[in-house]
Formats: C-alpha cells, structure tokens, sequence
C-alpha cells in the first residue's frame, strides 16, 4: 500500500496562476523522497498540502489512505511531522523543553509519557543539554535540531522537512544528516542542498515550473548534468 | 550596542535572574502571584493622605531586594522608563488640593501629600511586580494562572505575546542594521521611510503569526491550550511564605507600624 498517493493535483494561490499542475506521486512506507527544483518549482507548496495547509487544491492527495481534507486533518497531522524551513517559525514556546511537550501534550498524552517522549526526541536529536534554554538563546543549528525534536516527539509515521540544510555550519549539517538517515519513518526532504539529498534520499524527484520533470534513483538524477542545469540547477558539488 | 540589542540582552538577563537558585526563586509560582497580587490590593487600598501607611508597605520589596539577592540599581535602571509616568499619576494634585495638613509637623498642601502617597503606591508596585519577574520564569507564571483556571487563549497569548517580543526585536534589528548600512551618516531613520519600514514589519509579522499558527496547528493545537509545568511542587514553606507575608499585609494596612515603633521609645 502507498503511504502518499497524490493523482492529478493542481493548485493556485491566486486564479490563473498554478503553481503545482497536474501532478501525480506515490510514496511508500520507509521511503526516503529528495524533492528538489529551481526556486518557485512548488516544492514547499507540495509539502503544505499534504499537511493540509493550502486548501483548495483540485486532484486527489490521500496520506496513509485518508484524503486529505478539512475533516480529516487532525488524523492526518497525528500521522505527518513537518519541519519548517524557518525555525523560527517553529518555535514558539519559550523553552526547548516545552515546546517539544508541545505536540503530545496537545494529543492529550500522559504527563509521563508526554516526558518519555521528550527525552527521546531530545536524546536522539543529541540536545538534550538545551532542554531548558529559552528558544531566544539558540544558535540557527540548535533551533534547526530543536526543531526537528518538536516533530520526532509526535513519532510521526511521515516526516516533511523543507530546506532542513539551510543556514547550517557543515558540522550541524552532517548533523542533520545522521539524524535523518537514523529515522525509519517516511521521509520527503525539499532542498537545494543535492549533496545532502545524496547521503539521505535513495529517491529524488526534481520538480520544475510546478510539474514533476523527473523522478527516479537519486543516483540517476543527481548525475544527469543536462537534465539538472535545464532546470536551474547544478551537479552535487563532489560530483562536479 | 543598539538599543534593540540592548533590549534583547535585557530580556536575556531577567531570563538567567529567573533560573538563579535562590530560595526566593524556588517557591511556588501561584504563592509568589499570589502575594504580589495580594500586596497590590493592600497597597492601593491605602488612604491617600495615610503617607507613614504606605511607607511601611516599603518594607516587602525592601526584604525581599536584601534577601532574595537582587539589585536595587538593576531594577531602577530596568524601570526607568516606567517610573516617570508613575510619578505623573498625581503630580496635579498639589494644585487641586489645596487643603492644608500637617506632615512630621509641618503644615503642608494636602496634595502634595496625596501626589507623594501616589507616587509612592506606583513605584512599590512596580518593584513588587519586578521580583516576581525577576524570580519567576513566564512559563512558571503560566503554569500558576493555568492552575487558577483562567481562559486557555489568556494564558496562550501570554506566552505567545513573550515569545514574539523576542522575534518582533530581532526583526527590528534586522531591518534597522540593513537601512543604516545604506544610509551611513544618518541618525537613526528618516521619516520618509517610517511608514515603509512599518509596514514592512506589519507584513512581516503577519507572515510570521500565520506560519506559528500553522506550526501549532500542525501540532495539534486546538485553541485548548495544555500546559503542564512538572517539576513544581509544593512544599511547607510556601504556604508559609504565603501566609507570613499574608498576614504582615493586613497588619500593615490596619495598623499604623511607624507610630507602633515609635511609642515604644517614647
């Protein structure tokens, strides 16, 4: 059974001006998918659809074999983490600590296993030293892990990580990438970032002007030099 | 240092005053609320002539500045800004109330003494409401309001509000530091851009509360705001905190201490 199943979806912000057009794409369970494209290629709203936050989609888009639509939505966000390209915008408790609770909390957990929960996510982002910091005081790497704890902590079967790269120091980055390559869970990374799409993703989907160009190995994609800089993009750098 | 970067580290320094451990930061947010709110109403309570009255209520910020290990001078430059308008609040009375009245024996405008009396009401207030901050986090606040059952989105907006003061400073920075850096040589920004930068930081916000919400949504938020805070407990202490400083309160609003002093050498 796929895990994702999207048929025919096109979706505009504004009438007359689709940013996603005619797309179809499953994902298994325990797939890895890199979504990679030019800026504007609708990456990030493909990503927010799934979790529901652009309604008025035309297509079909089910997650775990649930449509996704208003009614649904509380089931479908229990099932899928998304990690926000801004950690700021994230982030908006005043502790680490609390704002990983956040989200069990929320799904009426116990006390204790709101606790559990947060020791784990924290522990297995690697920061569970910052648990008390206030979220003013990180720096962008610990915001970014922080951020990916609020999300680890729901134990959500899909994980939607959207530029989850940006702004980091190589030591946060490969950071990021041990993390990610830890996870069993479901993942669809969107970024710019081709070398890390290599080391997490056995997938890669390469989207441009708001179609899917290609989809295959990661392997294939990220080596076809052509296909990727008709796309406003370059080979990985230890490719080039 | 900018201001908006002084602002940020202020923030950062009343933040590490609250996680000091201090047996003032210790006790249990709901008694320390408690007490602040409970001092508050005994001291506007006060009649406004009664200036020996309301001297005396000095004496909880007094104890608590000496004890609790906080700086008298860190907390006026803290609430410097705040303490002018406080001493506004009366400053005509000396001019409507003209009566006069006797004070340490020299006859004096019962304004004035009112003005003095008001004056000093705010600025106890004000140090009363600055140890509480100073000594407990704004979660731990929450977490006492939560347990006084007050409304879910109060308590949210609450920490919402604190959490965005912080990116709302931050932006600020952001967007002031790239206009002086293209417009070297001015002193601070010109008001032909005011309402471009405003708006600007307007859209900015508003992008910003849409993704929090959506993060939030996304986590199950509901507008039922569950907020737990596990690590207090109460203790012994506490209630006699509450009740110590309780019943000092009430002694001081009904009994005059300064003349209870005072007969005993004369």
């Amino acid at each position: 059974m796929r895990q994702i199943e999207i048929r025919n979806l096109t979706f505009a912000y504004m009438k007359g001006a689709d940013i996603l057009k005619d797309i179809s794409l499953s994902v298994s369970p325990g797939e890895s998918v890199g979504l990679v494209g030019a800026n504007g290629a609708g990456k990030s709203t493909l990503l927010k659809i799934l979790v529901g936050l652009n309604p008025g989609f035309a297509g079909s888009v089910t997650v775990g074999g649930i449509p996704v639509e208003k009614g649904t939505l509380p089931k479908i966000r229990q099932k899928i983490g998304y990690v926000f390209q801004d950690s700021d915008s994230q982030l908006f408790m005043t502790t680490v600590g609390e704002d990983v609770a956040f989200g069990p909390r929320n799904y009426g957990l116990s006390e204790s296993e709101v606790r559990a929960r947060t020791d784990r996510a924290l522990a297995e982002t690697g920061i569970t030293h910052i648990k008390d910091r206030p979220i003013m005081r990180l720096s962008g790497g610990e915001k970014k892990l922080a951020s990916i704890a609020t999300i680890l902590s729901m134990e959500p079967e899909i994980l939607l990580l959207d530029e989850p790269s940006i702004a980091l120091d190589p030591k946060n980055r490969r950071n990021i990438i041990n993390i990610l390559n830890r996870l069993q869970a479901t993942k669809i990374i969107a970024s710019h970032d081709l070398d890390m799409i290599m080391d997490t993703c056995s997938r890669t989907v390469l989207m441009g002007d708001g179609k899917i160009i290609a989809d295959g190995p990661t392997d294939k994609i990220l080596r076809d030099k052509a296909l990727l800089e008709e796309n406003s993009l370059e080979l990985p750098l230890r490719l080039q | 240092m900018s201001k908006i970067s002084s602002a940020i580290t202020e923030i950062h320094r009343i933040e590490d005053l609250q996680k000091r451990d201090q047996w003032l930061n210790r006790i249990h947010p709901l008694v320390k609320l408690a007490c602040t709110c409970f001092y508050i109403v005994c001291l506007v309570s006060f009649n406004p002539y009664d200036i020996l009255g309301v001297l005396s209520m000095g004496l909880y910020p007094l104890i608590l500045f000496m004890t609790g290990d906080l700086s008298i001078t860190d907390c006026l430059r803290r609430v410097r800004i705040v303490l002018p308008l406080v001493c506004l609040i009366g400053i005509f009375n000396p001019i409507f109330d003209r009566a006069p009245m006797l004070l340490f024996g020299f006859a004096v405008r019962a304004g004035f003494v009112s003005m003095l009396t008001l004056i000093m009401k705010g600025v106890f207030a004000v140090l009363a409401s600055y140890i509480l901050i100073a000594s407990t986090s704004i979660e731990n606040i929450c977490y006492a309001l939560s347990i006084l059952h007050l409304p879910g989105i109060l308590i949210t907006e609450t920490l919402l509000i604190y959490r965005y003061v912080g990116l709302l400073l931050a932006e600020t920075e952001r967007i002031t530091q790239a206009y002086s850096l293209r417009a070297p040589g001015q002193k601070g920004v010109h008001f032909k851009v005011w309402g471009s930068l405003a708006g600007q930081m307007l859209l900015r916000s508003m992008d910003r509360a849409n993704d929090v919400f959506a993060s939030m949504s996304l986590r199950g938020y509901s507008s039922d705001f569950r907020y737990r805070k596990s690590g207090i407990r109460w203790r012994a202490f506490d209630l006699l905190y509450l009740a110590v400083w309780c019943c000092a309160f009430l002694f001081l609003r009904n009994f005059p201490l300064f003349e209870i002093v005072g007969s005993l050498f004369v």
